[in-house]
């Protein structure tokens, strides 16, 4: 009863003017309905078609057991790392389609030098600034936190179990855990668009005190708890991926031959177990200095300083927890459409733990314009060009491995090839950064922008989509619709390179970022130009965002109508990198057809066949 | 049902075969109901937040309604999760060599997080107590006396008798087990005592409190952080405690035993660093 008793008096708060009690018996009653709606749901749409072969037990009923419910208890009971997987991917895919209309907005604003159309929607300059602000804030926020993160999650709670022969997550109910605790995380988070008179955050991603902490509105409070809520999901899911990877093993996998994609998320993981709970206190403390006054930020307090290098003590390893585990599907998918091996295997892995180590030194090239001593911003210049060898390193490697091969231009090799271009002027923008004096120029204009974005939407997009194509067939049974890929592929590699690029160019015509307008004297500043190139970011957003469109119709419609596939839908069955993922997949769909049918996973995750190893169980049971 | 179920099924291991949803093997309801606790937390923290300051959104008492209702259901959640998961089949299921070793591994990766979570408030207070000192303006209380040196000890001594109770049960001695483990418990809760004391001594005796300025904010932040770990430390051996008494584990099955003492010991570490760098340290200047 509690539950939707509790999470209501959210909405009935608005009319603070009626009775409380009149509103408090309102709310209880409201979540007692609420609460029996949910309950019948249930029932009827599922318990009773089970309940026979609930007591039927496993012995009698072979083949046909049901491990899961049916319907909606089915998705919000499950413990089956696939189904968490699905959950995760679906809500990336939500907070990706709000982050992506917020920057439309944004984009569209951008297009004249005025403020003319943000201004329109929310009536006057003003609050056009504002929302401006706020989309912005909740653009950065939504992409990294409720997409990003999520998305890999989505993919490595998927398959690092099959792929290193686990039953399952080495905590399943954990699992789940660290997954419900996202979709309230991402309504506080939003909280202040949604709900009237909170205004939204305009802090931007970054918080920097002390904006963040005198700002008024409880968006950022509610903004902030959910970060906090966020970052405890990802903390609990990072301890469980470490302790699945080493203590799950099937039994002929081993360091050595561990795949390079659950290298990249063991990696990953060690960079969230140190990275996260560190944001996670400092947000509290800027927390309490919003609401309990406390100086942990203040400028005659910690100072705003103090919270530029916790965030960034976090931040830093952020990027990199966004970009390894995709680099790790660039390193799984590209070798199988090009006919060859990963070229240097050990060094892809060694390269991944010295980003993972070196990650952790270089915060402070976020800051070299604040006026940090010169010594210690001089040997994080150092450090910062020394991470760029490690990811030379893969890059040669990606390349070596296409150089002479049998090259196969499927929709997931296009995105790993594009990922690769992106990922080379993102990586080389950034060295540039990194050089003290070029940065003292740089810094806080459209160059950064542009930096950032070539990583995430360039690479870090490109790779989850790569994914995406590469195992769709084992996520639905069936193939996507392979000239809206291309299309798909297409639309997003040009909008990319046109918004990306122009946003370079930008940089260095001096733009700032984080402006809702640019109506500067033409004189001081080649305004045309400044013009011209934000007109084609725009242009390219908006090429990107039909791009997304397909996407989505491509793989919707393929769910239901796709031609269905077999075990083998990239004809690798014959060469050594058929994988383990597939050889899983492969044996589902042979069950389900020994089955009559029966679609429901019944397929174990294990290395061994399953019948084998019931025939086995069954011999143990009759020498009992 | 249990004991045939509660194994393999064709060399797949299923997570939850005794559970609610019953029968199913990979359907459980605990860990929605969890996060439906834990979430309520925040949204109770948010609700309370939105009923303060100079013109609230709604009534004070939401948020703090909407807390405790959430405490509910987070330990009815909780409860129906470690019940399935390690309680219901102790003795068949709770990881001999199956779980156990991912078990401790998860608590040494928790405690690694732990390190960070600490880690932020430290640097804090090393970054202003490098700073002028005493901080200008503020007045420091009086810091290290009795109070916190018995305090201290109190909470050495849990570690101790915290270690030994559990081996006594390596050694399977029970009673000796057991009355070790309620030792602990009392003297964590003498130590919470002791710290809600200290509290109540600055805050109403010296008016030294969280707004007091730079010092203020490191010495709650810190010492609050750390007594909320003191307070689900006590829980956790509550726990333990309780399935102690009812004839739970023995010199093969302690994993819970062992977790709970490596958490336990490393909150009193946390304790003595914070003893040496914040009182001791913010007292007396080298
Ligand atoms: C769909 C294509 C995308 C476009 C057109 C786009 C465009 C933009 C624009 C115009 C801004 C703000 C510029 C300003 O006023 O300062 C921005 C900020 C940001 N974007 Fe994107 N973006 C896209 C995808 C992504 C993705 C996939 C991610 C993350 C995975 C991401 C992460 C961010 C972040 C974190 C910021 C805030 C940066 C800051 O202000 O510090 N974006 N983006
Ligand atoms: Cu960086």
């Amino acid at each position: 009863m509690e539950i939707s008793g509790a999470l209501l008096p959210a909405i009935p708060a608005q009319g603070a003017g009626v009775g409380t009690s009149g509103q408090l018996a309102l709310t209880v009653l409201m979540g007692v309905f609420l609460v029996a709606v949910f309950l019948a749901l249930t029932r009827a749409e599922d318990w009773r078609t089970y309940t026979p072969l609930a007591g039927g037990g496993y012995g009698e009923s072979g083949h046909h057991v049901r491990h899961k419910p049916e319907g909606i208890t089915r998705w919000l009971t499950t413990v089956d790392h696939k189904d968490i997987g699905m959950l995760y991917g679906l809500y990336a895919i939500v907070a990706f389609v709000w982050g992506g209309l917020a920057v439309l907005l944004m984009r569209t604003e951008l297009f004249t030098p005025s403020m003319d159309v943000l201004g329109a929607v929310a009536g006057g300059t003003n609050a056009g600034n504002a929302l401006y602000n706020g989309l912005l804030t909740s653009h950065g926020i939504t992409m990294l936190f409720l997409f990003g993160t999520p998305i890999i999650a989505a993919f490595s709670n998927y398959f690092v179990p099959l792929l290193i022969g686990a039953d399952d997550m080495a905590f399943p109910r954990i699992n789940a855990i660290a997954f419900w605790l996202l979709p309230p995380g991402a309504l506080l988070i939003w909280a202040g668009f949604f709900v009237p008179g909170l205004a939204p955050a305009q802090t931007s991603w970054t918080m920097y005190t002390p904006l963040s902490a005198e700002q008024a509105g409880f968006g950022a409070d509610l903004m902030i708890l959910g970060l906090h809520l966020t970052g405890v999901s990802a903390t609990m899911g990072a301890i469980n991926f470490i302790a699945t990877i080493f203590t799950e093993r099937g039994k002929n996998v081993n360091w050595a031959n561990l795949d390079i994609f659950s290298w990249t998320i063991l990696t990953q993981s060690g960079l969230i177990l140190f990275a996260f709970p560190l944001l996670g206190s400092a947000l509290i403390m800027l927390l309490l200095d919003r609401n309990f006054g406390t100086a942990f930020f203040a400028v005659d307090g910690g100072s705003p300083i103090l919270w530029q290098h916790l965030f960034w003590f976090f931040g830093h390893p952020e990027v990199y927890i966004l970009v390894l585990p995709p680099m790790g599907i660039v390193s799984y998918v590209l070798p199988r459409f090009s006919g060859r091996k990963l070229f240097g295997f050990k060094f892809v892995v060694y390269s991944t733990l010295a980003i993972g180590v070196l990650s952790f030194g270089v915060w402070a090239h976020h800051m070299f314009s604040t006026g940090i001593d010169p010594r210690i911003r001089a040997s994080f210049m150092a450090v910062s060009l020394a991470i760029a060898i490690p990811s030379a390193v893969k890059t040669f490697n990606w390349i070596t491995t296409m150089w002479n091969g049998k090259l196969r231009l499927t929709a997931p090799m296009l995105f790993c090839i594009g990922f690769i271009s992106n990922f080379i002027i993102g990586g080389v923008t950034g060295v540039f950064l990194a050089a003290i004096p070029i940065d003292l120029v740089l810094h806080d204009t459209y160059y950064v922008v542009g930096h950032f974005h070539y990583i995430v939407m360039g690479a870090i997009a490109f790779a989850v989509f790569a994914g995406l194509y590469y195992w769709y067939p084992i996520f639905t049974g069936r193939m996507y619709q392979r000239s809206l890929a291309k299309w798909h592929f297409w639309s997003t590699m040009i909008g990319t390179n046109l918004t990306f690029f122009a946003m370079l160019l930008l940089g260095y015509n001096e733009m700032p970022r984080r402006y809702s307008t640019y109506a500067f004297n033409a004189d001081w500043a080649p305004l045309q130009t400044v013009e011209l190139l934000h007109q084609a970011a725009t242009l390219g957003a908006f090429i990107l965002a039909f791009g997304q469109i397909i996407w989505l119709v491509n793989f919707v419609q393929s769910w239901y109508e796709g031609p269905e596939v077999d075990g083998d839908p990239w004809g690798l069955r014959d060469t050594s990198l058929y994988g383990r993922e597939f050889e899983w997949h492969e044996r589902r769909l042979q069950t389900a057809v020994t089955d009559g049918g029966e679609e429901d996973e019944v397929a174990t995750d294990g290395g061994v066949d399953e019948t084998a190893a019931e025939e086995a169980v069954a011999d143990e049971q009759s020498d009992e | 049902m249990a004991t045939e179920e509660s194994d393999d099924h064709g060399g797949h291991h299923l997570p939850a075969v005794e559970d609610w949803p019953r029968g199913f093997g990979e359907a459980s309801w605990w860990p929605f109901v969890t996060a439906i606790g834990g979430a309520g937390f925040y949204i109770g923290a948010a609700l309370f937040l939105l009923g303060t300051g100079e013109q609230p959104l709604i009534g004070s008492m939401v948020g703090p309604a909407v807390f405790i209702a959430s405490t509910v259901v987070f330990l009815v959640g909780l409860y129906g999760w470690l019940y399935h998961a390690f309680i219901v089949d102790f003795w068949g299921g709770e990881a001999t060599e199956h779980g156990s070793p991912g078990l401790r591994m998860a608590m040494i990766l928790f405690l690694g997080t732990e390190v960070a979570t600490f880690g932020a408030g430290f640097i804090y207070y090393f970054f202003i107590r490098a700073g002028a000192w005493p901080p200008a303006g503020a007045e420091l209380p009086h810091l290290v006396g009795s109070l916190v040196l018995i305090n201290t000890a109190l909470l050495v001594a849990s570690s101790f008798t915290l270690h030994y109770a559990h081996v006594a049960l390596l050694n399977d001695n029970r009673s000796r087990f057991i009355g070790l483990l309620v030792a602990t418990l009392v003297l964590g809760t003498i130590f919470i005592g002791g710290q809600v004391y200290e509290y109540y001594e600055f805050i109403v005796g010296e008016n030294f409190t969280i707004t007091e300025g730079v010092f203020g904010s490191a010495f709650y932040g810190l010492t609050g952080l750390h007594g909320l770990h003191v307070t689900l430390g006590a829980v956790l051996i509550g726990i333990v405690l309780i399935r102690a008494l009812f004839g739970q584990y023995s010199s093969e099955r302690h994993t819970s035993v062992s977790t709970v003492s490596m958490y336990w010991h490393f909150v009193d570490v946390v304790w003595i660093f914070l003893v040496v760098v914040l009182y001791v340290g913010a007292e007396f200047t080298i």
